[in-house]
């Protein structure tokens, strides 16, 4: 047990609020955890050192922090700063069919549901949260509803600060949304956010997870999507690296003809450290997955990626894709890349690769012989793999800032 | 234009040009034969600028600077042009993008506003036409999936489209058939000019029955052994290399 673990169990122990019963069962669970150590094949790569080094000396909460609104997508934002809520949710005019509620005010049985269901079992961090998160937020789309703003949920860390949240949506049957998941930080700080997502039969979800958290703000977190019959996921993911950054994003077909897409793309600097798992569940027939995975690690960096396709017994008829490409900048970067297939149904296609792949001096050499700056050559040479993907997100407004932020970062990443 | 002076280099240690001279003055065509190994194309890449290629003595000024000082894309900024024996294939570059940022990293030094796409289109269009490639492979990855002869002419496009100073062809013969090889001898000679300059390496005599060399050298072991005018490329022809057995020692002597 790791003196963090204690201190966590620690302050724990002293929240009070009407979640008590279920906070004390996930403590409970908590104290017979063990911390992980590399030789627990989760965390088999990334070590919890800096967060156990992390010094937290807690943030001044009244702080204002200025946060970028983007020109153009017209979108609904919530605000975080150090896991409180900075939005004034009765100031907000909401579309008809769109009900945001703040777990403070949502003591009832959909505040329960928001910490009943999440999937903590493997993973320690959503146990902690479990324990220590104490804002919130319940997004309800009432069924038929067809939302076309936006929500965007912004999660800043500032130094020393720390954030526990946990988001429930539910989409109603037939309903449509677009929710983005947004967080930064490069300080020390600590986020655990964990989202929970239930799209009901036929309802179509946009979804964006923006891992921008970088240098020295540790992040843990993750998303988690419940699809129910005919329903859609179209999930893209977007991270930068720190000294520790862990998600978790997990699909489960859990009634069938549901259609899954999840893209990522993480771009990790020099020393950064990102670990992506992602596990999908397909516990019913005729439902579908294409998941695509691309990443550029720089020098000393270190990328994980852990995609997991579980394909239960009565599963027939499962189309799964699963695609995981990275390129090297630099000899001491480090990609761990593992598929894992678990089919447990004879009539299914299932499809995975993992490729990884270094810098081609010869094609660099030949666009700077014809006068093109290395640094802009590279851009040209490696960004094209990753750009394919943000071209794939349906907004494009979202796209096109993103494909700014991502140029820019990649620029000042150095080649070795 | 270009200055060469007792030129070593060496590629993984290995010292491939030894001592080698060389002075070619604005619009004149300069050929380069010899034999497999005498170091022709590791000429083309040192001075173009490619990594690994270490030069150990002597010195090259273009225009009047150091070349040896400068990046690979400043050299190619201050004109010079390297058409390569084999071009790299790059898939996910379209040859369009490719030639516009070059042509407009070319624009940028001489101090002129980038070209418009659709200005860039225009000029683009024609040199395709002059070198006789459809207009598709503009929107094709860079070299993807061309043939040997396709891949050569791109080359002269590239050239066409970045008008530069020196150019220096690596055996942009090897390959072709007769046709192709009017082609892209057409295309050099509509570029020749009193302020062009060209080296054109060859193995065979064949490329200098279209491009006409002001004078030929013949390069063994990492040196230039024997100079003269378009006649010695014959003499080349009818004899061989066999000869230069002897003479490169005896010019070593």
């Amino acid at each position: 047990m790791s003196q963090w673990l204690e201190q966590v169990i620690d302050r724990a122990s002293e929240v009070q609020d009407w979640l008590g019963p279920i906070r004390q069962k996930s403590l409970a669970e908590l104290r017979e955890q063990r911390w992980p150590n590399r030789r627990v094949e989760a965390w088999k790569y990334t070590s919890l050192t800096p967060l156990e080094q992390l010094q937290l000396s807690g943030s001044d909460k009244a702080t204002q922090v200025p946060y970028d609104q983007i020109a153009g997508l017209e979108s609904l934002d919530l605000v975080f700063v150090n896991g409180q809520l900075q939005t004034d949710l009765k100031q907000c005019s909401l579309p008809a069919g769109l009900r945001i509620r703040n777990l403070s005010e949502a003591d009832d049985e959909s505040g329960a549901d928001l910490f009943a269901d999440i999937k903590p079992k493997r993973h320690l961090f959503g146990l902690v949260n479990d324990v220590l998160a104490q804002q919130g937020l319940i997004i309800e789309v009432a069924d038929g509803a067809s939302i076309a703003r936006p929500v965007r949920l912004v999660q800043l860390c500032t130094l020393g600060g720390e954030s526990h949240t946990r988001i429930l949506v539910r989409l109603g049957e037939k309903s449509r949304l677009t929710v983005i998941e947004q967080g930064e930080g490069q300080d020390p700080s600590l986020s655990t956010a964990f989202a929970e997502y239930e799209l009901g039969r036929q309802a179509y979800l946009e979804h964006y997870r923006l891992s921008l958290h970088q240098a020295k703000a540790v992040q843990l977190g993750g998303s988690h999507f419940r699809l129910l019959e005919k329903s859609q996921l179209n999930s893209h993911l977007v991270a930068y690296g720190s000294d520790l950054s862990r998600l978790d994003v997990d699909i489960e077909h859990a009634e069938s003809h549901a259609f899954a897409k999840f893209n990522a793309i993480y771009l990790l600097a020099s020393g950064e450290t990102f670990d992506l798992h992602s596990t999908i569940e397909h516990r019913v027939p005729h439902g579908t997955t294409e998941e695509n995975a691309r990443g550029i690690v720089g020098d000393r960096a270190k990328a994980v990626f852990n995609g997991r396709i579980h394909i239960h017994r009565d599963a027939q008829k499962t189309l799964a894709e699963l695609n995981n490409r990275n390129l090297l900048l630099s000899r001491r970067g480090q990609i761990n890349t593992k598929p894992e297939l678990e089919i447990y149904a004879d009539d299914v296609q299932c499809a995975h690769g993992a490729t990884v792949a270094e810098i081609e001096e010869s094609a660099l050499y030949y666009l700077q012989s014809r006068g093109i700056p290395r640094s802009q050559a590279l851009v040209m040479l490696n960004f094209g793999f990753i750009q394919e993907l943000v071209n794939q997100m349906p907004n494009r407004v979202l796209g096109e800032w993103l494909q700014v932020r991502l140029k820019d970062r990649f620029r000042q990443m150095e080649v070795k | 234009m270009l200055k060469i002076k007792n030129l070593h280099a060496s590629v993984e240690d290995k010292t491939i040009i030894k001592g080698l001279d060389l002075n070619i003055k604005p619009g004149e065509v300069h050929a380069i034969m010899g034999p497999n190994g005498a170091g022709k194309s590791t000429l083309g890449y040192v001075l173009s600028g490619r990594e690994g290629y270490e030069v150990s003595e002597g010195s090259v000024e273009f225009k009047g600077q150091d070349l040896l000082e400068m990046d690979i894309e400043e050299r190619a900024r201050e004109g010079l042009f390297l058409a390569f024996q084999y071009p790299v294939e790059i898939p996910g570059v379209s040859n369009m993008e490719f030639m516009k940022e070059s042509v407009n990293a070319m624009r940028k030094k001489q101090g002129l506003e980038p070209l418009t796409a659709a200005e860039f289109l225009k000029k683009a269009k024609e040199a395709c036409k002059q070198v006789n490639l459809p207009l598709d492979f503009l929107k094709r990855g860079v070299n993807e999936g061309f043939s040997g002869g396709e891949k050569k002419r791109n080359e002269i496009m590239q050239m066409i489209l970045l008008e530069p100073k020196l150019c220096i062809l690596d055996e942009s013969d090897s390959g072709l058939d007769i046709d192709a090889l009017q082609v892209v001898a057409n295309g050099v000679n509509s570029q020749r000019s009193p302020e062009r300059s060209f080296i054109v390496v060859t193995h065979y005599q064949r490329l200098l029955d279209y491009i006409k060399p002001d004078f030929v050298h013949i390069l063994a072991d990492g040196k230039i052994v024997k100079s003269g005018d378009a006649s010695l490329a014959l003499e080349v022809e009818k004899a061989g290399y066999a000869w230069l057995g002897d003479k490169s020692k005896e010019a070593g002597a």
